[in-house]
């Protein structure tokens, strides 16, 4: 076989985004999906946080950074004056820039920053020539056509890619989990549960195909656990409690527990599981935050959430119990025997151990209910939470495990074909490791 | 999974005042309480196991207090758990008169007096929690809830401070003190 050159995996998500290569094991960049352009923050791009814009001044008192909006206008080289992930977080503080999150709630709201984006991501990060290499996209569920539309012109027009192909973040998470050795077949049914930063998706897919009308997703998620344990800071009057230490708190110290009142006893008992950080405040200024119950009382918002919101009760096992209830009936088997993690608040020790514990008892509650009822014995129903090592960059790694099959450049649409057929043919794609 | 029950629900031959259950306490405060054996020598209150004899409604209400603080929604099941609860937010009113910098001494004094200050019960107009429990039906009844709550108080108190105060620094634990603001069922005395 001659030499292929590899494709290209890009997973824009709303708060960060991986690129690299497939074939490989993790991304190669993994950045902030942010960009910062000439001039102030704000207009159609916002600010993530989900504040309203800030009213923008008139160009005499921005100090001639003028106004944005109306690109048009100036299409010149301020055009190509920006700066992406990284660099546009450490541009944007400064003045003179403002940051856009070009993605929200995972679907791309700003196109022509996203085209920038991904302008720079391709020629200055990844350093490809976009005719010489297939890309994997991902989108996120219920991603309307026009918007696979509009990356398609983006990416066929303006990169002159060779091929595409536009693949679901669920269903990629799903393909990521074959690595797990839980794994006995390598199907496309499995219920994902992805939570990031914002929000917390539960995603059933039966054959590779979504189940849109089952989707459920949760307001508790990295963010909230962040907020959390602030919180829980502040009411200890620890020396620092910035949001920056709370999240260093939350990614080094915080585990699952099975039960939250044996966990305070066992504190109790062994003070070694209390535990201190030490924060660097700059300018060699240091101290040392005690870190303690909020170990393992932040991630429990999943599986508790009443203690941390007082507007959202639904644990996050009963919310997948009730998504795999609302499937169609003759796919809740396999939804059930494959539930895959994904993303990076999931990470934490013991997660999906509680999941499935959490999970199994609602489930023999019921078939217990109905046996009850009906007076005939039920033969017991497999749940399977998957935890594997791949499940940070889910998405991503199922790309590069798909995108490196020889089989790959065939189910992309390449160039010729969208030039004979235009836009409109990325409407469809074949399904990509699914059944022949 | 929402907030944790009592485990004395299941005794049911205790006496009741209105609904509130007189559950047998392991104290040495004079009172209308069944008195359980005290600690057997060499086991820490810690160790207690839930099956042991003297293990009582105050030790359970010390275990759950962390835990349940942080929940603002309770259902109640009966008796017992009402005891629960005014354990909870009697817990919650001592903390709140702890001060950081308090040494044992000046914690007792501050928390015996208060445990003896004037006490509403249920049934009283100023008792916060008349929506859940039911008054006495007579004086008789009266006097013997005040006393049965005196004791609790008094006994609550100082199993508290010697949990605040175990780590020997002589001064109250933070892990303990950081509860101070949190309101069992948005409720307190």
């Amino acid at each position: 076989m001659a030499y292929q050159t590899p494709a290209v995996v890009m997973d824009n998500g709303t708060g960060y985004s991986k690129l690299g290569f497939a074939g490989n094991d993790s991304p190669s960049f993994v950045f902030p999906t942010a960009i910062a352009t000439k001039g102030p923050a704000g207009g159609a791009g916002g600010s993530g946080s989900g504040r309203p814009a800030v009213a923008q001044k008139p160009s005499y008192l921005t100090g001639g950074a003028g106004p944005a909006g109306h690109l048009s206008a100036k299409r010149g080289t301020e055009d190509l004056d920006y700066f992406i992930g990284d660099e546009a977080i450490a541009m944007g503080s400064g003045p003179g820039y403002g940051i856009h999150y070009p993605i929200r709630h995972g679907q791309i709201d700003n196109w022509d920053h996203m085209e920038r984006f991904w302008q720079n991501s391709i020629f200055k990060y990844l350093r490809v020539e976009p005719e010489d290499h297939y890309f994997l996209l991902t989108e996120p569920p219920l991603n309307p056509p026009e918007a696979r539309e509009n990356t398609a012109e983006i990416m066929f027009e303006s990169f002159n890619c060779a091929g595409l192909y536009i693949a679901v973040q669920a269903v990629l998470a799903l393909a990521a989990s074959w690595t797990s050795s839980k794994v006995q077949d390598r199907s496309l049914t499995g219920t994902v549960i992805d939570s990031g930063d914002g929000v917390t998706h539960v995603i059933p897919v039966a054959e590779g195909y979504v189940v849109g009308s089952s989707i459920k997703s949760i307001p508790i998620a990295g963010r909230d656990i962040t907020y959390f344990v602030q919180s829980l800071l502040r009411d200890r009057n620890e020396p620092d409690s910035s949001l920056k230490t709370a999240e260093s708190i939350k990614e080094e110290f915080c585990y699952v527990c099975p039960d939250i009142v044996k966990e305070f006893t066992r504190f109790d008992k062994d003070p070694e599981r209390f535990q201190k950080y030490v924060v660097d405040q700059g300018a060699g200024k240091k101290v040392t935050v005690d870190v303690g119950y909020e170990r393992f009382l932040a991630p429990e918002i999943f599986f508790n959430p009443e203690i941390y919101s007082s507007d959202f009760l639904t644990p996050l096992p009963v919310v997948v119990d009730n998504v795999i209830q609302s499937a169609p009936i003759d796919v809740r088997r396999g939804l059930y025997k494959n539930i895959v993690l994904s993303g990076g608040s999931t990470l934490y020790k013991d997660f999906g151990r509680r999941l499935q514990r959490d999970i199994r008892h609602l489930v023999d509650a019921r078939i217990k209910r109905s046996e009850q009822k009906s007076g005939a014995k039920s033969g017991g129903l497999e749940v399977h939470v998957i935890t594997h090592k791949r499940q940070r960059h889910g998405p991503w790694f199922g790309g590069s495990l798909l995108g490196q099959t020889p089989e790959f450049r065939s189910y992309c649409h390449t160039k010729a074909e969208y030039d004979e057929i235009g836009p409109s043919i990325v409407r469809r794609f074949a399904l990509l490791g699914g059944p022949a | 999974m929402p907030a944790y029950h009592s485990a004395f629900l299941e005794d049911t031959d205790v006496r009741i005042i209105g609904n509130f259950a007189l559950l047998p306490l392991r104290t040495k405060t004079r009172g209308p309480a069944y008195t359980l054996p005290s600690l057997p020598a060499g086991v820490a209150e810690l160790d207690l196991d839930p099956d042991h004899e003297s293990y009582d409604i105050l030790d359970e209400t010390l275990t759950l207090f962390r835990a349940n603080t942080l929940f603002r929604n309770f259902e109640i099941k009966g008796p017992a758990d009402r005891v629960l609860i005014y354990g909870i937010l009697w817990i919650s009113d001592c903390l709140s008169r702890l001060k950081p910098t308090m040494t044992l001494r000046e914690a007792e004094k501050a928390i015996t007096t208060a445990a003896l200050e004037q006490y509403a019960l249920p049934g009283d107009p100023s008792f916060p929690l008349n929506a859940l429990y039911q008054g006495p039906r007579d004086r008789g009844e009266a006097e013997l809830l005040r006393g049965y709550i005196g004791q609790m108080r008094q006994e609550l108190g100082s199993r508290l401070l010697t949990r605040i105060y175990a780590d020997g620094t002589g001064k109250p634990s933070k892990w303990w003190l950081s509860f101070t603001k949190r309101r069992f069922m948005g409720m307190s005395l």
